[in-house]
């Protein structure tokens, strides 16, 4: 634990040389209770992988689909603390979630007129 | 260790019932916004679920509504506070635009769900377990069993109707 930490200072100190987003002062390692949360989060997104795996029937894939693209925009946040992370996680979401609204459109016959 | 797994739950069943409560105020079960959500729908009835709980699963699948918009303002006011959260509303608007949505289901659940999560941050929650708790929440409706979830979410909206 002490060496990880170490070495997050480390790279902080690394950062803070060169200009960029993450030299920002908004920014900081995520805490501990971030860190639990973006385990479970993973934990989820590999649960819900692998449902997508096993699940014969496209249709039925695309809900674990959504469950797997709300773990990913946590996980984005959770390590991003940082105003842009927002706009990250959003972007992420909002895509994956247009991808899907394709995907089941045009599996289902295309868009109605 | 063990009060933070309580706050999850806390958080997620906080999450579960503003989302689900939103959802069936902007009647998504009622019918499909795009023709693929009431594919999504066929084939979950197909499986013996419930064709109005499917509706509202392919909905969810389809753009972004209130329980997309929980998890972006948890994501928000974890990031940038009360104001990262209204920056998510904006984001949650558009996306609904894009996705041809013609309601607000996400926009109002991501305005509402903000001041919950600075609410919860106040009385000692932290916001990353807001965002741990609606990816709980969004499990229980679409990741574990549609059969079964999708029979839950048809008797609440006939209740509601």
């Amino acid at each position: 634990m002490e060496d990880s930490e170490m070495s997050i200072d480390g790279t902080e100190d690394l950062l803070g040389l060169i200009s960029g987003p993450f030299s920002s002062s908004y920014i900081s390692p995520p805490s501990e209770s971030a860190e639990l949360a973006a385990l479970m989060c993973g934990l989820i997104a590999l649960y819900a992988v692998i449902r997508i795996i096993l699940e014969q029937d496209v249709m039925r894939k695309l809900p674990f689909l959504n469950v797997f693209s709300f773990a990913v925009s946590g996980i984005m946040a959770l390590l991003i603390p940082h105003p842009l992370g927002i706009i990250a996680a959003a972007t992420y979401f909002i895509g994956s979630t247009f991808e899907s609204n394709a995907i089941a459109s045009t599996w289902a016959g295309g868009v109605e007129e | 260790m063990i009060s933070s797994f309580l706050q999850i739950a806390f958080a997620a069943i906080c999450c579960w019932v503003l989302f689900i409560t939103i959802d069936m105020i902007w009647a998504l079960p009622r019918e499909g916004g795009v023709v693929g959500a009431k594919a999504i729908a066929a084939a979950v009835e197909k499986t013996g679920g419930d064709l109005r709980g499917g509706t509202m699963m392919g909905n969810i699948v389809s753009s972004p509504d209130a329980s997309a918009g929980t998890l972006l303002a948890a994501c928000g006011v974890y990031c940038f506070g009360i104001p990262g959260g209204l920056i998510a509303t904006v984001l949650v608007y558009i996306g609904n635009r894009i996705c041809y949505d013609p309601g607000y289901a996400g926009t109002t659940g991501c305005f509402l769900a903000t001041f919950m999560v600075y609410l919860g941050t106040q009385i000692g929650i932290p916001a990353e377990f807001f965002i741990i708790g609606m990816v709980i929440a969004i499990l229980t409706i679409q990741g574990i069993s549609h059969r079964h979830s999708s029979r839950l979410l048809g008797a609440i909206w006939r209740i509601r109707r």
